[in-house]
């Protein structure tokens, strides 16, 4: 069909990915800035 | 004097209405009106010729800011199918929080965004990345004491900062954090002699869910 692959594109998108994961490498390395005596 | 004749819309061939949407949509970009702009590009996206690669190209290159301001990510094949990589750290960097990583990539591509005219748009996005940082800061603390997490010092996000490269000091950060609260992508209050943000305890960090950020 024509018009498919334009609906695929307008399909991928998230808008639901702020979650409350922080085990990612970024957060992970925030934690320990975090926790550093200065 | 001919009076104007009203033409409707639909009467025009679809080659043409999706060329008419995608400038008036790109208009709409350069106005901010993300949600007018939205709404034209999806169209032209949808009714575009779904062989030319390049014609959709064209369009994302476009609809990818709009969405980012809007709170919204492309999946990441979109961006390698449509070779739009350019906008791959700049998804990353809303994911994390990671301001430093922001501010590269639009450094990195700093050309190419001022050409196509979305690098303002995409520079405001840093409000959206102090909301991911600021949320992650209080993640963090709430697995520690979530008596307390609520509360979150200004000093802790100055310490996130400084490592991130900005150098900022206490009345920057207060600044900042007026800023998202006034933007409602923080809720919360100041206790300004301790120098703390006192978050709500309900929803603190509200999501856009397709909404623009408040102007």
């Amino acid at each position: 069909d024509d018009k498919e692959e334009g609906k695929e594109v307008t399909q991928q998108w998230e808008d639901d990915w702020d979650d409350d994961d922080v085990n990612d490498d970024f957060s992970l390395q925030l934690r320990k800035e975090l926790e550093k005596k200065t | 004097i001919e009076t104007a004749r009203i033409f409707d819309f639909e009467e025009f061939p679809v080659r043409d209405k999706v060329t008419y949407m995608y400038y008036t949509g790109r208009l709409e970009v350069y106005n901010e009106n993300f949600l007018a702009a939205d709404q034209k590009l999806v169209y032209a996206l949808i009714h575009c010729n779904p062989e030319s690669k390049a014609n959709i190209r064209m369009i994302l290159k476009y609809l990818i800011p709009v969405k980012l301001s809007l709170g919204i990510l492309p999946e990441s094949w979109l961006l390698e199918k449509y070779n739009l990589v350019e906008y791959r750290d700049v998804v990353r960097a809303l994911k994390r929080g990671d301001l430093r990583l922001l501010r590269c990539a639009l450094q990195e591509h700093e050309d190419q965004f001022l050409k196509s005219g979305v690098y303002l748009v995409l520079e405001k996005l840093e409000l959206q990345v102090y909301q991911r940082l600021v949320k992650k800061i209080y993640i963090i603390q709430k697995q520690k004491d979530p008596s307390k997490a609520h509360q979150v010092k200004l000093d802790v996000i100055v310490k996130a900062l400084r490592w991130l490269d900005m150098d900022m000091d206490v009345d920057e950060v207060e600044c900042i954090m007026a800023i998202l609260i006034y933007k409602n992508l923080v809720k919360g209050y100041f206790a300004h002699k301790s120098k703390v943000v006192v978050l709500s305890k309900q929803d603190p960090f509200p999501k856009l869910n397709g909404k623009p950020v408040n102007s």
